[in-house]
């Protein structure tokens, strides 16, 4: 249903939602290669053509190698570029996303993850938070880490990513995982957004590789620095850069955390199913709230901080062996008992898994 | 006499676009007379504002230090899919990777094989010293077989190493190149004639012709532990025999 605003209400996967969203954004290119449980995305722009509308170019490449060249390529040429992978395959880009990082370049990658390690399983996981981040490749880095956990926020995040990944220079990840990318569910979709005119890129992007128009002093994307004062001043800019971040752009929701005696921490499709775990403990009487991280990398850190003072214990849910447990550790400080549950291999716990976990954990009776 | 060095009597100057900046290069190397041969058909098209070129993993890793244009500097064999997203997305620029054997050859025959393969309106300039220099030496794909190396030390063998990759006659192959050809650097004569290669090849990427591939057939007086006289006959002598210099696909 199209509203006057622009806007459209449509049933959809989460993954086709990411490519209409980079339709009507104004990305001006994507590039990628094709890997299970994600492959709509680059379906759905072969389908759109939005080559004969929006101008927007479509690659499928040779590989997730060549794919994360390509972002980087195109971002350091100031265009809106992303690609998209799953797990396995953005092990692949690391190289590439470590380039970025050490050149500036803006661009978004898209991690619909599954299980692993190495080949593991098409199934859904979360055990790519690790990967995503701590900076998959060489250096000292950090990617802005988004992770959506309905179809609405695949949609909403690809103009979010890119708008964060230019004001700072910065590679931008969406981490979902195999239930976000396959579920269906209504999306508002943005109105259309035209892509920049090169006017506006090349006043939005000054350090961009556009050709030296009017013979400006030449710009030169590279991560390479011989001499060893020079590349720590690159990395002490870098750092600065990343503590801003941290200081204005941590993302996360809060449900019923208040009142809450207990907390549970998780991210993406595994909050969906802490919601109604904490909705059927609230009716036991169990008082449980939630804090979803939005943002992986900035890490919600303070505000955990702070609710560790307010409760008797947190659980951290994620589906994995606990990766981010490390973050909410090292947020709460040994002031308040934190636990981990989750699975691996795929299989995506339930509501009454994480229930039980709970009142295990923290010594719940029923009362 | 008058002063013999004026305006009216100059018959040869360095190109503007190239920098002023001392190079890195050895006495002797390849490098140094492409750079400049780039630098003149640049100017010559009028394609200052226009040129972005990509540099590689390699010695040729600091071209931008040199030519006074637009780089992205590439991670190892990158060059080309770099390349390719720039041309796609700036369709009306001349886009140009500059690599090396080992770049092109080994670690990015990949990205080279399907960005040639795919059309993309781009020139590849491709150094071949069969050797790999910036490391010190070490065998490269296109090293020719007995060539001693600090990795095949008691030179290349069949059983050991494989044979050397022409990677030109590969290309020559795919429905994407228009243009592919193999020059060399060692005398006036051949200097001009990869002077108008490259010219073409920037020809075919701004008027998007499809793929241009470049081999220049080149020395390493370092890597290959000979004086700059003694590697330009070397390579006439062993490099032509194996790299047969002219176009393969016009």
């Amino acid at each position: 249903m199209m509203k006057e605003s622009g806007e459209e209400i449509v049933l959809m996967k989460g993954n086709e939602a990411i490519a209409h969203a980079a339709i009507r954004c104004g990305c001006d290119g994507y590039f990628g290669y094709p890997i299970t449980p994600q492959s709509e995305i680059l379906e759905t722009l072969a389908v759109e053509k939005p080559w004969e509308t929006t101008g927007m170019v479509v690659l499928q490449a040779e590989s997730e190698v060549a794919s994360i060249n390509m972002i980087y390529g195109g971002g350091g040429s100031g265009k809106r570029v992303m690609t998209s992978s799953s797990s396995p395959g953005v092990a692949l880009m690391q190289e590439g996303i470590a380039y970025m990082a050490g050149a500036e370049i803006p661009g978004l990658i898209v991690n619909v993850q599954r299980g692993g390690p190495g080949l593991g399983t098409i199934q859904p996981s979360q055990g790519d938070y690790f990967q995503a981040t701590r900076g998959g490749g060489n250096g000292d880095y950090y990617v802005l880490v988004l992770a959506p956990s309905t179809v609405q926020e695949m949609a909403d995040f690809v103009d979010l990513s890119f708008q964060l990944a230019f004001k700072y220079r910065i590679p931008a990840m969406i981490l979902s995982d195999g239930v976000v990318g396959q579920v269906m569910e209504k999306v508002v979709l943005p109105p259309f957004k035209p892509r920049r005119t090169e006017e506006e890129i090349l006043r939005e992007c000054p350090w961009a590789t556009t050709g030296r128009k009017g013979g400006r002093p030449i710009n030169v994307i590279t991560s390479l620095e011989l001499r060893p004062e020079a590349m720590e001043r690159h990395n002490l800019h870098l750092q600065e850069k990343y503590r801003t971040i941290r200081e204005h752009e941590v993302r996360y929701e809060e449900h019923l955390v208040d009142d809450a005696d207990y907390l549970i921490v998780a991210f993406g499709s595994a909050a969906r199913i802490a919601q109604k775990a904490i909705s059927e403990l609230r009716g036991e009487g169990v008082k449980v709230g939630l804090l979803r991280p939005i943002t992986l990398w900035p890490f919600p850190t303070k505000r955990i901080k702070e609710l560790s003072r307010q409760v008797k214990g947190i659980l951290t849910f994620e589906i994995n062996a606990g990766q981010m447990v490390e973050d909410v550790r090292l947020a709460v400080e040994g002031r308040t008992p934190v636990t981990h549950y989750g699975k691996m291999g795929g299989i995506v716990p339930t509501p009454d898994e994480l229930i039980d976990r709970l009142k295990e954990d923290f010594g719940i009776v029923e009362s | 006499m008058g002063n013999i060095i004026s305006p009216e009597n100059i018959v040869y100057q360095k190109p503007k676009l190239l920098n002023d900046t001392d190079m890195h290069y050895c006495p002797g190397c390849s490098h140094g007379v492409v750079h400049k041969l780039i630098a003149e058909v640049i100017e010559e098209m009028g394609l200052e504002e226009k040129a972005v070129g990509v540099s590689p993993v390699g010695c040729a890793v600091f071209a931008y230090k040199y030519i006074d244009i637009d780089w992205q500097e590439a991670a190892h064999g990158r060059a080309p899919a770099i390349a390719t997203a720039i041309k796609r997305l700036w369709p009306d620029r001349l886009v140009f990777t500059y690599q090396g054997d080992g770049d092109l050859a080994c670690i990015g025959t990949a990205e080279t094989i399907h960005a040639l393969n795919r059309g993309e309106n781009i020139a590849i300039i491709f150094i071949n010293n069969a050797i790999y220099g910036m490391t010190g030496g070490q065998m490269a794909p296109t090293t020719l077989m007995g060539m001693k190396t600090a990795t095949c030390p008691y030179g290349r063998q069949a059983d050991l190493h494989g044979y050397p990759l022409k990677i030109t006659e590969l290309a020559a192959q795919l429905e994407g190149t228009c243009y592919v050809t193999r020059q060399s650097v060692h005398s006036v004569a051949a200097i001009r004639k990869a002077k108008r290669a490259i010219r073409q090849a920037f020809e075919n990427s701004v008027n998007r012709r499809g793929s241009s591939l470049v081999e220049i057939v080149s020395t390493c007086s370092s890597g290959w532990k000979k004086t700059p006289v003694e590697a330009n006959q070397w390579m006439e002598e062993h490099m032509f025999d194996f790299y047969h210099v002219g176009d393969l696909k016009v």
